[in-house]
Parts: structure tokens; C-alpha cells; sequence
């Protein structure tokens, strides 16, 4: 979808732009907000570049550079890290081939952590974009990242 | 003691998603109820049922909407009312179970609120995270749409509508906080606001703002519907009511679990299926990363705030995070001191920079030996009270309550 | 009037008002809280947490900058808790900070440091972190560099761009201990900065510093700071200029002073390298078979003084002509007008306020009296409605606009009338886009509906209109014909944006009036801005606190020039050249016959070009302008110049003028030279000597009394232009109670009767300046223009300005800041015509009609209307003035610079 047609779904107040962002990147095919999208934000609402950009800036969720097309996020709150979560990173890290905050050569994935996901009670846990993944193993990992190689182009 | 349930009591027992459900199991009786009330009946309902807020810091949810009715006469400006789903607090998901269970009541609670201050906006600000929940929360907005208990004019002196809508966070923790929460809902960046003024008087957009969590709106129903006395029935005196904790860690069944307030910490564990591995307890970190370690010799403590209080630790969101003896504190500690560096806005000098040496120093005192460990928990102590005293908001005010009560408590245990 | 209270800091007892902050009451009272975030132009932040201090009754430490006082308030700023937390927190802010300063930057924070004695890591008790913050450096934009290593995260400079210019370009990346500033996506040059430095000026430490000149500027080694008045447009900036070795090496806003209050644009803070170029005009140029010699001031002055006399020998008095100057103080212009009324002996002098807001003024002069604006600049924050027409404010007053955006954010209601899109429509409430030329028909549309609505202020009609309900009546039968629908068609105005305009406008408590070129420089100039003033008078919108009608002048001094004489029309004070009274108490004055002063008024600036161009003009005295880029018709103009027998310019630097002169004579700055000006709300300012002319240059006035004295015809002996100003205060009532000595720290606004008014505010709060104290009504009718677009030449050509350089570029394109921001020719035309005619950004391309042509560069935008173009008009290499006609405006003489027809072609 193109970014004036995201845009015409938000009414253009300030207040929308946490939508907006999300609604933007979550149509990115990789899974950021880009200058120009930020351009055309900005205009949209009537404000300038930075109060967009200062805004993708601040919170952990968004990106003003490109990323995989699939964002896994491995959450590394107390729990989770006593529970497992290191292994969990440990593992993707290796599968993948790539660092934290690294993406993979096929700009397929995008290995990042997160702040505690709210789901202390199955842990570890990740999210994949949208989608959480809960009572992670090792031996899980394969298949879970298979599924998105295959089933969503 | 077992589990009692009001924000939980539909839990698993109808379908989320049916309204049909929902007022079968008797939703709406509640709100039903305030409209032929006073709007002041209904504040002074909540005031004398003693409902404290379940976010985490505990205060008056019957003052909170005193002092946002009493900002500017009713019939005079906006009001808004504003849900806070953004449950960051490490080991906290109870908002969760709520959201995804019975989103209607919370809505309930948020129409008797509503009415009871004269908001006729309001929006419920849940974590991106929360993907099932946003979910769910529309879906039953959709509901009340459709049956036309949002977005109508009720036959009030004042023609009361509410418009709800939902706003997304993007994570961030300290958007959590209630003027944080009204800054992001502006479009802007998680920046504290100075206090006072409070949002009662000054906040969405300058106007009276009734701020509440997830859990304290889902209380209100049962306290219109049944009354502020039947409500002190559960719960003690100064912590009256029920509380959902979330238990996590070296338990067997972790989870939510809601119980009377004032619950023992034993009980509640064996609620959640007992140690794993019959693995005794080293320590219990009660109230989340902002909360206190409490020592095996605290298990008959009172889950409740003043009890709490009593030992030098905080309630909290009720997150119960249990260790057992094999957990190393200082990997544990460590993690928590990164958690407030990763989420500290910048804005102020003692948190900017102090959340970056407590992390440094967490780091560091992994590899000290007995007599500088000692030393070195001083120090963090020493700091982290310099920061909570100097700091800007609540996120400068806790790194010392999980540092302290560790000293306090847990120095047999390195 | 807020409460009177009294509290205590320290033990010491204040008597404040109730609310003030406390951080700031303790400053005024010399209680020096240290505090680094705090700044009071801008709201309290509370981040830095240096401010702490204890309050009786509240526990723990509060930070002074967020309190507001009340009464018996007992505060404790200095004790051992209090110091030692901000002693701690200095600590902490060192960690992490970066105190190599190459002296070119004050240093808040390392200030604070040695007086805590932990200036050096030695002394203090917590790890530098430093090493671990990633802090990047943009050094993209041309006028500054931002370091974060040495940025505080004060949030001054996103306040000062947020409130205090209201531009918000300024944010954070990142989170957290890694933040640091970003402008726009990240790269400042690549954002929306526009370079007015506001954040530099706030920054406490060396975060953000200049960039011109940094290598070269010592803060501690500096000669001297001297205040004076900004060069460049009509606002009238106090900035201080630092100098060393004779060079002007960085400019500052004078902070607490009117009208900028430390705020300055682009040009104030970046445009002072012109001083300095090596291209100044330092020696005294005769032209010998075509080519210019260098001679001495005496031979140069001996052959003006023998070519004049000759003129005038041969063709009589009114042969000769001046052109006195809008950038030159009051001192050099009155003796300038002093010297053709008695050397020359006629009233042949105007200079470039005819190509400008000749209309407003003549239209203002015959209805209400006065052609100076009626408020004071702050009044643009407070009004409640402003009302823009033909300003395109945000670009050309930088700094009023300032205080517009403040008012916007505060609620203020904003009309704009423009054929074109300009930056405050961002701000505005509504923006009327109005075909070029319709003016009075939109004005009286609005003004149909006022009455319509019935919206008028009887009583002010009845009490301060001459003629009252009477003169209205005509009024209302004229705009009958002007509904919506009708004024809709001729406008291209939809009709309900001219019926909200009229009720925005008339319905506010308060309200003002801006307007610029647009409405003036027109062939219907002159009405254009009566029926403004007619829309203005029936709904009581003036003779009160913040409400009136204010032209933004766009020069330094071109209110003062016309203030202190510079008048075919008017004598110094505006007192009309026919009043032989004052003549005769102006001749008493000046030591003279009153026979010898002629009581004929004499030609415009147009009108004495074409007399040039008719012969009848031979000899010419140019100061300070630049015709052969400003006059209109510039083909003409060049004939008539090159008519001429003798003409002599005298500037700064060689123009496109000055090739035409038989002698160029070098003169000094207004950076070299003591003196005033006179800004748009009639704020006499001291304008003061900050570093030596180059050379041989000399002041404007010395070289004229030279002049004089060589024709035989001496006009007084001054020692300073002091004395000089003296004179202007007895020759201009206006200014009688102005001295050097009042204006000393902050300019005075005339009327000023007396040595004891403090000046004035606002105009006509009792009565008009006309003869019966009434404003008189002019009902005119919309006439389409004469130039029309045709087949030939199907575009309309609009004409204007750019923040970035300035007229005629004399000075502005002497400097490499305001260059790198924009420093080439563009014609602004809308995409579909673009489309239409092949033409893609950038393409170069040809404008043309009868009068000439030029060749330019072409910008695609939507920012003007279809069948209508924009063109800068700063850029030498493609005068504007080639197509421009001068058909002039038969009241106020003004050519219509803005409505040119001409034809667009691609250049292959």
C-alpha cells in the first residue's frame, strides 16, 4: 500500500501518529519508516520531520532504518533470561548467522530483544512481528523461523 | 485461602468476544445501575469501597476521580478518560488476562467512570505488544458500538455519551506512567511531565484527565453492583477488595491468580502449584523491577500495601517473580538495573546517568570478591538513593527499592 | 494585576508577585541558584535538576525552576543537603560530558564545575562513562556544528526553535544516556533549518556552536562587544557584534531589549561578513574614457561640486536629483535631504520607499493620518485576530513572525490573503488565494459581509469616522454588488472562506492589520489599501490597544529616511512641503534663506527616472541604491541612466549601478559608522561604530557636507552624527524628545514630544492625524488591471522575496552563510502548467515580454496558483525588473512589480 493511502485511513492530528507509525511499518517491507515516509508524514500532519522522526526515535517498537522483513524479538526481561531467553538468542543467533540487531543476508530476519512481554508465565518467549511465540526451546526455533520462509513469501 | 474473583470472574467462562455472554453473566447491570445514580453517588461509591489504584503506585481511586470531577463543573470543557493497558512492568501480565478474557468489563468500568466524572472521550492505551489483546479490546468496542452503549447520548439531564477509541504504545516502559502516558497519547516522545499539575486538572491536551489501570476499572462494576461495603468484605482494612498477582519463575504453575488482598506470599505460592523440583525459595521480587526483594523469612508476609510498607518494600503491580536457591541475585539484579538504563527517557541528569552506572556497577560487582561486594552494594545503594531523591519522575525513584530491599534483606544470600 | 506576596529565601525576605517562578525571583534577587536547563525566555523544563532547593512544608528536594511562588513561602536554596545534591548531580553530569573547549564558547557547565571544585575527573568520585556513549558530530549545516559529546540534553535549543521561533526542527534520536539532537531526519542541512541560530544562542555549553569564524574567535581575547541595529530588514534587531583585529567575527541578539528580545534570523546572526569583504569600495573612482581611475577625495569632490553647478548653471535647480538611501542611518539622510534642498534647490529626492509601500502610505496618510504602523511588534503575539495580506511575514520580518507564531499557538486567529502559498499558511486559519490584482474586490466582499452580518461598530463609525453613518452609507451602496458569489468569481475565492473571513476579522476583540508589497505595489496600490482601511475602519479595529493596521517596512531605515525628510512631499516630521510656516522655522533651523528653500514639491523615484530618460533630469546623486536591479522597466531605466551628463553613486560596493557613474565615491558601513535608524513600530535605534571603515571610506554624511562645501553652499558644521541627531529632534516633532543619551539601551517610539514621554505604543487611541482628528472612508471600486495575460503572454509574473538574501543582494551575497542556503536564480511555476509545456525542475528557461527578458531556473511546485509565476527578485543574473513595467500607480506613483504578463519558454 502507498504511504498517502495508509495516511487517508488516520485523520491528520498529531495524536494519531503512534498509529500512523505502526500502520506504516507494519505495511514496510522492511519493517521501518523510511525518510520519505517520514516526509510525507510530517506534511500530512502539518508538522516538521523531526517531531515525526524524534517520535520513531524514542520508542522500541519502530525503526527509522531498514530491517528484515520479520522483526524476532527475544524478550530479556528477569524472567525470561532466568528461564532460558539467552539460549533462545543463543540459538537464533547461530541459525541465522547474524548478531542482535543484526539482519540476515536475505533481509528476511532481523534479530532484536525486547523488555519483558507480558507473558512471564510461559517463558522464554519471543515476537515475530505480530505474532508470539511462548515456551521456547532450541529445538523449536528451526521450524518456527521455517514458517515464515515458507509461508509467507 | 483459594482464589476470589471479580476482575477475573468470567475468566474461561464465556467467549471473549460475545456481548451476548457477557450480559448474560450480568455485565451492564453495573453501569445500568450508576446511570440512575448521581454522578457524585457514584464517586463517593468508589471513594468508600476504598479501591486503591492496581497499577502500582497504590493511590485513592476514589480521590483520583474526586479531584478530576471537582477540576471544572461538569457541564463545562472536556473531560477525558484514559485506560492505562500499557503494562511494561517486568513480571506483570495480569492487565492481560483481563484484556483477553472479559474486555467487556473492563469497558464497564470505564462507562461507570465515565459517567461519574462527565468524560464523554476516552481512550484505552494498550502496549503494541499486546497483539491478542488490542485484538480483543476492539472487538468488544465494536460490541458496545453496536448495542449502542458507546458513541450514543443516554437519557441523562446531560445527554452523557462516551466515545471510546483505542491508542497503541511502541514500547516504551515509562510510558506507563500516567503523565508519560498522556504524552504519548499527544504524539510525542515518552517525556515526563513535571508534577503538579496532575492530570486531574491538566492533562490530555490541558484538559481534566482520569487516569486507571486495566485492573482498577475492572473492579468498579462489582462495587456499583453490589456496593462498597460488600466490596471491604474481601481484602483488609486499608487494602480492601482482590488483587490478580502474577506469578512467575521457579513455581510449578506460574500465572495469574486473583485472591482476597492480604494474602499470604506462602499460600499464594502453593495457589501457583508450589516450588518446582520442591526447590526451596531464595527470594521473591514482589512488585516488579521497581518492586522489593522479600527473603524466605517473609512468606507469611500480608500481600497487601501496608504490609509491604511495614518491611521497607512496595506491592506494586503485584508481579511475583520467585527465585529458588540455585538463582544467581547478581545475574538477576544485573538484568534489572539494564532494564531501567534501556528504558530511563534521558531527560533528567540523576536517571540518565545514574541508570547507566547502577547497570555498570551490576555488571561489575558479578566479578568482586565477598569483602568488596559489600562495599559495592553500599555504593549502589548510596547512589541509587541520590537518583530517587533528585530525579524527575517515579522511573528515577526505583532502582533503589529493588537495591535496598536486596541489602535489607538478601546480604545472607550472596 | 497579580497579587503582591511576600517569601523568604535564605532568611532573606522578597516581596514578589504570586505565581512568578521561584528559580526566576531568586535570580532578580540576587540569589544565585545555579541552574543550567532553566532559561527564562523559555518554559521551565526541570531536567537538569541543578535548581534543587528545600521548601518548608513539602518534603524531599524541589527544584526551584518548577514552582510558582505563593504567599509565606519559606525556601532554603543554600545548605549543606542542597549543595551537596547538585553537587552530585554536576558529577554526574560530568561522567559522561566532554570539557575540551576550544575558546570559542562560554562553558555553563565547566563554570559550575571549578566553583564545586570538581572541574577535573581526579576530584570527583564516579566513573567517566563517556567512553561508552557513542556521541556523533553533525557538522552539515554551512552556519554551525552540534557535538553531542558536549551536549547536556538541557533541551534549551528544541525550546528555543519550538517557542521562541516557533519552527521545531529540533528533536532527539535515541533514548536515554545515548540521546543526542537531531535537526530534521538527522542531518541539519538536509532539515528545515533555516539557520536563525536561536538554539546556538540558547546552548550553555559547546554543543552547538557558530561555525564562520570559529578558528579565528577567542572568547577571552575579543577587542570589543559593540550593540548596535541589524543592516538588513525593517525589524530592526539589537545584536551585538564581537570584533577583533578590525573584523567582525561573530554576531549575537541583545537579549531583554525591543523589539528582538535576543532572537535575530539568518541575516542578523550570519550576514555581517559583507563588512569585511575584500570587495568593499575603498577609494574614490573617476570614470576616464570608460574606465574607472582611482583619485583623491579632493580632486573627486572638487569635480562633483564644479559638475553640478553646472547643471544647474545650465538647466536650473530642478536638473539635478537624488536618491538618498533606506540602508543609510537618519544622520547621513537628513543631511542628504538638507544638502538637495539647499545645495541642489529643489525637492528632487525620493529613494526606493516609491517602489515599495508608497501606496500603503499615501493611502494610510489620506485616511488615517499616518503611514507608520499604529502598534508595537509585541502586540503581534497578543492580538487576537491578525489579518495578512501581501506579507509574506514568516520570510521577510523573520522576527515578528516570531511573535505571530507565539500568538497562533496561544489561539491567535490568522487570514492570510495571498496568490501565493508562504509558510504561515501552516499557522493559519484560513488562507484566502486570491487571483492576482483582485484585491479590492475580495476586501470589499469582506466587507459586504461585515455588513451583512451586521458586525460593524457603529460608534466607532458614528464617534471617529468623518461623515459617520453618512459616509458609511456610501460605502455600503458601493460594496452592494460584491456578494460572495459575485466577489467569488472574480477573485477565484470560494465563497464561504470570504464570508468566514469576514466574521473571524470583524467578530475579534482585537485585531491588526499586516500588509505588504503584495497589496502595495500595484497599479491599484493605493486603493488596494484603501478599501483595507475602509474594512478596517467600519468594524473599529484600530484607536485601540492592539488593534490597527502595520505595514512591516522592509528596510533598515527606510521608516527613518522618510522620518528625518527624504520626501519630494514632506519635510523632516512629515510636515508637507507647502506648510510655509514650518519652511520657514526649518530655514531659521538650518541657518538659511527661507526664499532659497522651494515650497514646489519635486518628483518621485519613477517619475525621475522617466524625467531622465525626457532630458529633463541631467545630473543625479545616488546614495546607497541600486537602480538598475530595483527601478521597474529596467530597459528604460538603463537608457535614462545612460542619458544622464553626470551622476555620482555612492555605496559600499560596486553594484549594478555603479558601472554607470562618472565618479563612484567609497562610503563606510553601518558597521563602521555611530548613528540611527528608525525600525517598523517607530523605534528610533542606535546604530554604533564597531570597527573601522576599509581604505579610504568614509561616512555618508561627511562625504555630502564635503560636497556641499565644494559647491559654495555649506550646510553646517557637525563633530558626530550625535549633534546631527540633535538637529533631526528640533526639525521633527516627531522626535523632539529623542536623544542619544534616552536611547542608550533601548530605542524610543516616536511620537515622542518631549524629553520626559516615554514614547508611544499605539497610534490614534484619542484621535487620527488628520486635520479633524477623524479617519475619512474611501469606497473604491474593483478595476480589473491593464495587464492582462494574453496569447503572447499567457502568465502572470509575481515578484517577491526570500528569507535567505536580501533586495538587491549588495550585501546578503557577500556572505557564504546566507549563500550556501540559496544562491541561485528560480521562477516557481505550478505543475500542471509545467506539465503542459514540457518543463521539468530544474530546466533552465526563458521569461519574456515587450519591455525584456531573462533566463532562469525552474522550480515545480503547487505554491502558486495555475496561469501565475514567482520569481525572487535578488538575483542579479536574471532581473526581474527586465519585464516589470512602470504604468504607475497615480496616487502613490508605484510600479506594479507584482502583476507582470509574460510568456515561459524552455531553453533546449
Amino acid at each position: 500500500m502507498q504511504i498517502q493511502d495508509i495516511l487517508k485511513k488516520h485523520e491528520a492530528s498529531i495524536d494519531n501518529l503512534l498509529m500512523i507509525l505502526h500502520d506504516v511499518q507494519n505495511h514496510s517491507a522492511q519493517s521501518y519508516i523510511s525518510e520519505s515516509d517520514i516526509a510525507a508524514i510530517a506534511k500530512y500532519l502539518n508538522t516538521t520531520k523531526a517531531a515525526i522522526y524524534g517520535v520513531v526515535e524514542y520508542y522500541s517498537m519502530f525503526s527509522s532504518k531498514p530491517r528484515g522483513k520479520y522483526v524476532i524479538r527475544v524478550c530479556k526481561s528477569p524472567v525470561c533470561r532466568m528461564l532460558g531467553g539467552q539460549d533462545i538468542l543463543n540459538s537464533i543467533q547461530s541459525t541465522l548467522n547474524i548478531p542482535t540487531n543484526g539482519t540476515d543476508a536475505e533481509k528476511r530476519f532481523t534479530l532484536e530483544v525486547s523488555e519483558c512481554l507480558g507473558h512471564c508465565d510461559k517463558p522464554p518467549v519471543m515476537m515475530i512481528n505480530e505474532d508470539l511465540h511462548v515456551n521456547l526451546t532450541p529445538e523449536k526455533i528451526d521450524s518456527i523461523l521455517n514458517h515464515y520462509r515458507q509461508n509467507k513469501p | 485461602m483459594t482464589e476470589t474473583k471479580i476482575a477475573l470472574k468470567n475468566a474461561g467462562k464465556i467467549a471473549a468476544e460475545s456481548f451476548t455472554q457477557y450480559e448474560r453473566a450480568g455485565g451492564l447491570n453495573a453501569f445500568r445501575k450508576a446511570l440512575k445514580m448521581e454522578p457524585l453517588d457514584v464517586l463517593k461509591a468508589i471513594n468508600e469501597s476504598g479501591l486503591r489504584g492496581r497499577g502500582g503506585a497504590g493511590f485513592s481511586a476514589g480521590l483520583k476521580g474526586k479531584f478530576t470531577d471537582e477540576s471544572t463543573c461538569r457541564y463545562c470543557g472536556q473531560k477525558y478518560i484514559i485506560c492505562n493497558a500499557d503494562e511494561g512492568e517486568p513480571g506483570t501480565f495480569k492487565d492481560r488476562a483481563i484484556m483477553e478474557n472479559d474486555p467487556h468489563l473492563l469497558i464497564e468500568g470505564m462507562l461507570i467512570a465515565a459517567w461519574a466524572i462527565g468524560a464523554t472521550k476516552g481512550f484505552i492505551y494498550i502496549r503494541g505488544e499486546y497483539t491478542e489483546s488490542i485484538q480483543k479490546i476492539q472487538r468488544a468496542l465494536d460490541n458496545y458500538y453496536t448495542e449502542g452503549w458507546l458513541g450514543k447520548s443516554f437519557d441523562t439531564d446531560d445527554d452523557f455519551n462516551l466515545d471510546l477509541e483505542i491508542r497503541l504504545g511502541a514500547g516504551s516502559y515509562l510510558c506507563g506512567e500516567e503523565l508519560t502516558l498522556i504524552e504519548s497519547l499527544e504524539g510525542k516522545r515518552g517525556y515526563p511531565r513535571i508534577k503538579p499539575p496532575f492530570p486531574a486538572q491538566h492533562g490530555l491536551w490541558k484538559k481534566p484527565t482520569l487516569v486507571h489501570n486495566v485492573e482498577t476499572f475492572a473492579h468498579m462494576p462489582f462495587i456499583l453492583e453490589n456496593g462498597a461495603d460488600a466490596y471491604r468484605k474481601f481484602g483488609t482494612g486499608n487494602s480492601p477488595g482482590t488483587k490478580i498477582f502474577s506469578v512467575s519463575g521457579d513455581v510449578n504453575r506460574p500465572g495469574n491468580y486473583e485472591t482476597e488482598m492480604g494474602i499470604s506470599l506462602r499460600v499464594l505460592i502453593e495457589i501457583a502449584g508450589g516450588m518446582k523440583d520442591d526447590i526451596p525459595v531464595k527470594t521473591v521480587l514482589v512488585g516488579g523491577a521497581a518492586g522489593s526483594f522479600v527473603s524466605d523469612k517473609h512468606l507469611d508476609i500480608s500481600l497487601c500495601y501496608d504490609s509491604m510498607k511495614k518491611i521497607g518494600g512496595v506491592l506494586g503491580s503485584g508481579a511475583i517473580m520467585v527465585l529458588n536457591e540455585t538463582r544467581n541475585l547478581f545475574d538477576f539484579m544485573a538484568d534489572i538495573m539494564e532494564f531501567f538504563k534501556h528504558e530511563s527517557c534521558g531527560k533528567c541528569i540523576p536517571c540518565r546517568v545514574g541508570t547507566a552506572q547502577l547497570a555498570l556497577m551490576a555488571q561489575e560487582i558479578k566479578i568482586l570478591d565477598k569483602v568488596a561486594i559489600n562495599a559495592h552494594l553500599e555504593k549502589m545503594q548510596s547512589e541509587a538513593e541520590y537518583i530517587a531523591a533528585n530525579s524527575l519522575c517515579p522511573l528515577g525513584a526505583s532502582p533503589i527499592i529493588p537495591i535496598s530491599s536486596f541489602n535489607q534483606h538478601l546480604k545472607d544470600k550472596i | 494585576m497579580a497579587k503582591q506576596i511576600q517569601i523568604q529565601i535564605d532568611n532573606k525576605t522578597i516581596q514578589t508577585e504570586e505565581g512568578k517562578n521561584l528559580l526566576q525571583v531568586a535570580l532578580d534577587n540576587q540569589i544565585k541558584i545555579p541552574h543550567l536547563c532553566y532559561h527564562k525566555k523559555l518554559s521551565p523544563t526541570g531536567a537538569c535538576r541543578v535548581c534543587v532547593v528545600k521548601i518548608e512544608g513539602q518534603k524531599g528536594l524541589v527544584m526551584s525552576c518548577t514552582v510558582p511562588v505563593s504567599d509565606g513561602m519559606k525556601i532554603i536554596a543554600f545548605d549543606e543537603e542542597t549543595e551537596a545534591a547538585r553537587k552530585h548531580t554536576l558529577e554526574y553530569l560530568l561522567t559522561e560530558y566532554n570539557p575540551e573547549n576550544d575558546g570559542s564558547y562560554r562553558d555553563e557547565v565547566m563554570e559550575l564545575a571549578e566553583k564545586y571544585d570538581i572541574e577535573t575527573e581526579v576530584k570527583r568520585s564516579i566513573l567517566d562513562i563517556r567512553s561508552m556513549i557513542p556521541a556523533p558530530v553533525d557538522d552539515s549545516s554551512p552556519v554551525l556544528t552540534y557535538d553531542a559529546s558536549k551536549c547536556i540534553k538541557c533541551f534549551r535549543c528544541i525550546k528555543a526553535c519550538d517557542e521562541v521561533q516557533g519552527k521545531n526542527i529540533l528533536s532527539y534520536a535515541e533514548r536515554g544516556i545515548t540521546s543526542y539532537i537531531v535537526a530534521g531526519n538527522g542531518v541539519w542541512n538536509e532539515s528545515e533549518c533555516d539557520g536563525c541560530g536561536e538554539c546556538v544562542q540558547m546552548c550553555p555549553t559547546g554543543a552547538l556552536v557558530e561555525k564562520p569564524h570559529r578558528n579565528e574567535i577567542q572568547l577571552d581575547s575579543l577587542e570589543r562587544k559593540v550593540k548596535t541595529t541589524c543592516p538588513y530588514c525593517g525589524v530592526g534587531c539589537q545584536i551585538e557584534l564581537s570584533v577583533k583585529d578590525n573584523k567582525i567575527l561573530r554576531s549575537d541578539g541583545v537579549e531583554d531589549v525591543m523589539p528582538n528580545d535576543g532572537r535575530l534570523c539568518i541575516k542578523g546572526r550570519f550576514g555581517y561578513d559583507f563588512v569585511s569583504s575584500k570587495k568593499r569600495l575603498t577609494h574614490p573612482l573617476i570614470k576616464e574614457n570608460g574606465e574607472f581611475r582611482i583619485a583623491s577625495w579632493d580632486e573627486t569632490i572638487r569635480l562633483i561640486a564644479e559638475k553640478f553647478i553646472e547643471i544647474i548653471e545650465t538647466n536650473g535647480n530642478k536638473a539635478l536629483a537624488g536618491y538618498a538611501s533606506a540602508k543609510c542611518t537618519n544622520e547621513d539622510n537628513y543631511i542628504f535631504q538638507k544638502f538637495v534642498r539647499m545645495a541642489f534647490g529643489s525637492n528632487n529626492l525620493d529613494y526606493c520607499t516609491r517602489l515599495c509601500h508608497a501606496s500603503t502610505v499615501t493611502a494610510m496618510l489620506k485616511s488615517i493620518g499616518d503611514g507608520a504602523g499604529s502598534n508595537s511588534i509585541e502586540d503581534f503575539e497578543t492580538t487576537d485576530c491578525l489579518f495578512v495580506t501581501g506579507n509574506n511575514i514568516i520570510e521577510t520580518h523573520p522576527i515578528t513572525a516570531t511573535y505571530v507564531k507565539s500568538g497562533a499557538r496561544k489561539g491567535q486567529k490568522i487570514i492570510i490573503c495571498d496568490p501565493k502559498w508562504t509558510p504561515l499558511v501552516k499557522y493559519a486559519t484560513l488562507w484566502l488565494q486570491q487571483r492576482i490584482g483582485t484585491d479590492v474586490a475580495l476586501l470589499n466582499g469582506i466587507i459586504r459581509q461585515i455588513i451583512q452580518d451586521d458586525m460593524i461598530d457603529r460608534k466607532f463609525i458614528e464617534t471617529r469616522v468623518e461623515g459617520g453613518m453618512k459616509a458609511f452609507a456610501e460605502l455600503k451602496q458601493l460594496v452592494e454588488k460584491y456578494t460572495p458569489e459575485y466577489t467569488e468569481k472574480t477573485t477565484n475565492v470560494p465563497a464561504d472562506k470570504i464570508i468566514q473571513a469576514a466574521r473571524i476579522y470583524a467578530g475579534a476583540d482585537t485585531a491588526m492589520i499586516a500588509t505588504g508589497m503584495g497589496m502595495s505595489q500595484q497599479t491599484s496600490g493605493t486603493n488596494n489599501v484603501f478599501s483595507l482601511i475602509n474594512m478596517m475602519l467600519i468594524s473599529g479595529q484600530i484607536g485601540r490597544e492592539r488593534c490597527g493596521i502595520d505595514p512591516p517596512r522592509g528596510q533598515n531605515n527606510v521608516q527613518g529616511a522618510t522620518d528625518v525628510g527624504v520626501s519630494p512631499v514632506v519635510y523632516p516630521g512629515y510636515i508637507p512641503i507647502g506648510d510655509d510656516e514650518n519652511r520657514k522655522r526649518i530655514a531659521k533651523l538650518w541657518n538659511t534663506d527661507y526664499e532659497s528653500l522651494s515650497g514646489e514639491n519635486g518628483l518621485t523615484t519613477v517619475e525621475i527616472m522617466h524625467a531622465a530618460y525626457h532630458g529633463d533630469i541631467k545630473g543625479m546623486f545616488i546614495m546607497g541604491e541600486n537602480p538598475m536591479v530595483t527601478d521597474p522597466d529596467l530597459n528604460h531605466t538603463q537608457k535614462a541612466i545612460e542619458k544622464l551628463d553626470f551622476l555620482v553613486v555612492q555605496d559600499i560596493f560596486h553594484t549594478e549601478t555603479t558601472g554607470f557613474a562618472d565618479v563612484i565615491l567609497p562610503a563606510a558601513s553601518f558597521a563602521e559608522k555611530d548613528g540611527t535608524f528608525v525600525n517598523s513600530d517607530r523605534r528610533v535605534l542606535r546604530v554604533r561604530k564597531a570597527v573601522d571603515a576599509p581604505g579610504e571610506a568614509r561616512e555618508d554624511w561627511k562625504i555630502i557636507l564635503d560636497i556641499a562645501n565644494a559647491m559654495g553652499t555649506p550646510i553646517g558644521q557637525y563633530q558626530s552624527a550625535k549633534e546631527i541627531f540633535d538637529e533631526i529632534a528640533q526639525a521633527a516633532p516627531i522626535m523632539r524628545g529623542i536623544s542619544y543619551d534616552r536611547i542608550k539601551n533601548q530605542g524610543i517610539q516616536w511620537p515622542c514630544p518631549d524629553e520626559n514621554h516615554l514614547g508611544t505604543s499605539t497610534l490614534f487611541l484619542d484621535k487620527f492625524n488628520t486635520p479633524n482628528g477623524l479617519a475619512k472612508l474611501f469606497p473604491v471600486e474593483y478595476v480589473e488591471s491593464t495587464e492582462q495575460p494574453d496569447k503572447a503572454h499567457p502568465f502572470i509574473l509575481n515578484s517577491g522575496r526570500i528569507l535567505y538574501q536580501y533586495h538587491s543582494a549588495t550585501m546578503s551575497r557577500k556572505n557564504d552563510s546566507l549563500n550556501a542556503f540559496a544562491d541561485e536564480s528560480y521562477v516557481l511555476i505550478n505543475f500542471v502548467d509545467a506539465d503542459i509545456l514540457g518543463i521539468k525542475n530544474h530546466d533552465k528557461v526563458r521569461l519574456s515580454n515587450s519591455r525584456g527578458e531573462l533566463e532562469t531556473f525552474a522550480k515545480l511546485t503547487d505554491e502558486v496558483a495555475v496561469g501565475e509565476l514567482f520569481m525572487p527578485w535578488h538575483f542579479a543574473e536574471a532581473r526581474v525588473n527586465r519585464l516589470t513595467r512602470s504604468d504607475l500607480d497615480p496616487y502613490s506613483k508605484i510600479a506594479p512589480f507584482k502583476l507582470t504578463a509574460v510568456k515561459i519558454e524552455l531553453l533546449k
